[in-house]
């Protein structure tokens, strides 16, 4: 999917405009306009109930769009979050996802093998479901859908519930099995570090409604507002009475000769170092300290290196902004 | 106890000498008891399956049914068709009343709400992402029933037994509406009542134990297959 400012090359295989859906009386997705193009992966990122899934299952045609118009150029195939097997062996409910698409009999063999074999999942063949960790269920979750070869792919939080391990070698198989030409891939993800090892562009989904589309960059360097930034890990606010600085860790550094001075209010430690805590005149940031790093209470002098401003004015709205988890280290 | 001794004595004798009669009553038992149970089987599944698995309205009240028609006493369902049955009935016309037909509609009639009731709550069991799945990577209505029935096919095996069991035991429809004619429509069930009625504890006996095998030999083997599951793999196979 892409903004109307973001053209990506390949045609489009699936629009929405304007798209509003609901669940009993309750509206969920609200007027949301967006389009997917052969050759994308897109990441569509949110916090808990912001309406990923049923946006998802929207596109996916499992639910009635309430208002505005989907338009479908191909067969869409959707892997829910939820990796349910049948109680057969991995090649078996590989084969079965064939015979539901229509997969003639003779060619699903070839298709399931393929599959298994681009994300990792060759040598789960004869083992039966029921067997399978949980990052292996993931993983024939996966090469199922990737074996019906649909025109848009729609993965609702493929890595969740992984450990730290297990998710970055299923990460990095995936990234490589879902790239293709000719298809769109929609990834549902939770966690910000997956969205940017995988997607060629973000989605932004606060409340129901987009909001923000773009590379991951480029909504890193600028998010277009105060809560998108807050949900993208801008958790330090300076305020110096005219405009709004928000800082994520990696643009705030200790620096003897930096022009901010600072007191640490907290030092919570890191595997290498430490989160900082770090109390200004102007307002709260936080930094990540390499070793030996300063305790609670300590002087230091900062220097901000970057950071998203934001007058005043078209953000005082916005201050109720509820604060996200922060990004994961690194 | 000495006199159920008593009474077991004399009648293995009467199982072991081959009564012509005691073996008619066995075939004819056999006969209901499986008629009864596929005919079951055959309409339950799929209303099962629509209340276990379907979305329409009216779903709910089909299963608190379906759920309380196990609990309606045989007396009055036989009662019930009784009423149904005779001559002056809607479905007089239909001559069922003390006929061996009447047997096997009555026993397939209490049977019915075990397939239905037992299949639905185990679909309902299964886990709802599979079957969304199935659904999404463009399964149809047949194929999505056919994944149910062979994910749940523990549950509706215990469905099928109950079903079976319920053929072979139950006695008071039958006798409403059969008559429990002695060498005509009787079942092992219905046969051992007729015995103890008329005196003959002995025979009641002796029935009673070839009924009590019966069920023992039939559940052991369904209970093999409900867990062993290959029988049901490879019935199921061309369905998917």
């Amino acid at each position: 999917m892409t903004g109307a400012d973001h053209p990506a090359p390949g045609r489009v295989l699936l629009r929405c405009e304007h798209l509003t859906v609901r669940r009993g009386k309750r509206e969920v997705i609200a007027d949301v306009s967006a389009e997917l193009r052969a050759g994308e992966i897109v990441a569509l990122l949110g916090p808990n109930g912001a309406g990923k899934s049923t946006l998802l299952d929207a596109l996916a045609g499992a639910l009635a769009p309430a208002e505005g118009r989907i338009e479908r150029h191909g067969r869409v195939g959707i892997a829910l979050q939820s990796p349910d097997l049948a109680r057969r062996t991995v090649f078996a409910n590989v084969t079965l996802a064939l015979a539901w698409w229509g997969v003639p009999r003779p060619e699903r063999t070839e298709r399931a093998r393929e599959a298994l074999r681009a994300i990792g999942a060759d040598h789960l063949a004869r083992r039966r479901a029921a067997t399978l960790s949980g990052g292996e269920r993931r993983r024939v979750h996966l090469a199922r859908a990737i074996a019906v070869r649909p025109d848009v792919l729609l993965l609702d939080e493929p890595f969740a519930g992984l450990d730290a391990e297990v998710r970055s070698n299923l990460l990095e198989d995936a990234l490589s099995a879902l790239r293709s030409s000719t298809r769109a891939t929609l990834v549902v993800v939770h966690d910000r570090a997956e969205a940017w090892a995988l997607a060629d562009r973000l989605l932004i989904l606060l409340d129901g409604r987009l909001a923000a589309s773009g590379s991951p960059r480029d909504l890193l360097e600028r998010p277009p507002t105060v809560a998108v930034a807050r949900f993208l890990g801008f958790d330090g606010s300076l305020d110096d009475g005219h405009e709004l600085l928000l800082t994520r860790p990696a643009h705030v550094a200790l620096d003897p000769a930096g022009a901010f001075e600072a007191r640490v209010t907290r030092a919570s430690p890191l595997e290498d170092g430490a989160r900082l805590e770090l109390e200004l005149d102007q307002g709260r940031v936080y930094a990540v300290a390499p070793l030996p790093a300063p305790r609670t209470g300590d002087a230091v002098r900062i220097r901000i290196d970057g950071g998203a401003r934001f007058p005043l004015r078209e953000t005082s709205a916005q201050f109720e902004t509820p604060t996200y988890p922060p990004a994961t280290p690194g | 106890m000495k006199l159920i001794w008593d009474e077991i004595q004399r009648a293995v004798p009467l199982i072991l000498h081959g009564n012509p009669t005691l073996f008619s009553v066995i075939g004819f038992t056999l006969q209901v008891a499986l008629v009864a149970t596929a005919a079951a089987t055959v309409i339950g599944l799929p209303i099962g399956l629509a209340i276990g698995l379907g979305r329409f309205r009216g779903r709910q009240v089909l299963r608190v049914l379906a759920n309380v028609s196990l609990a309606i006493p045989p007396v009055l369902v036989g009662t019930f068709l009784f009423v149904l049955f005779s001559p002056r009935a809607p479905l007089g016309s239909l001559h069922l009343i003390y006929t061996r037909r009447v047997v096997f509609v009555a026993q397939a009639i209490l049977a019915l709400p075990f397939v239905v009731a037992l299949t639905a709550a185990a679909v309902q069991g299964l886990p709802p992402g599979l079957l969304a799945q199935a659904r999404l990577l463009g399964a149809g209505r047949l194929q999505v029933w056919a994944l149910a029935l062979r994910e749940a096919r523990i549950g509706v095996m215990a469905a099928v037994i109950a079903a079976l069991g319920v053929s072979l035991s139950e006695v008071a429809a039958v006798v409403i509406l059969g008559g429990n004619i002695y060498d005509y429509n009787q079942t092992l069930a219905s046969a051992t009542l007729y015995e103890v009625n008329g005196g003959y504890y002995a025979d009641a006996v002796a029935i009673a134990i070839v009924l009590i095998a019966l069920i023992l030999i039939l559940m052991c083997g369904l209970a093999l297959l409900q867990h062993q599951g290959n029988g049901i793999r490879l019935r199921f196979r061309s369905a998917a």
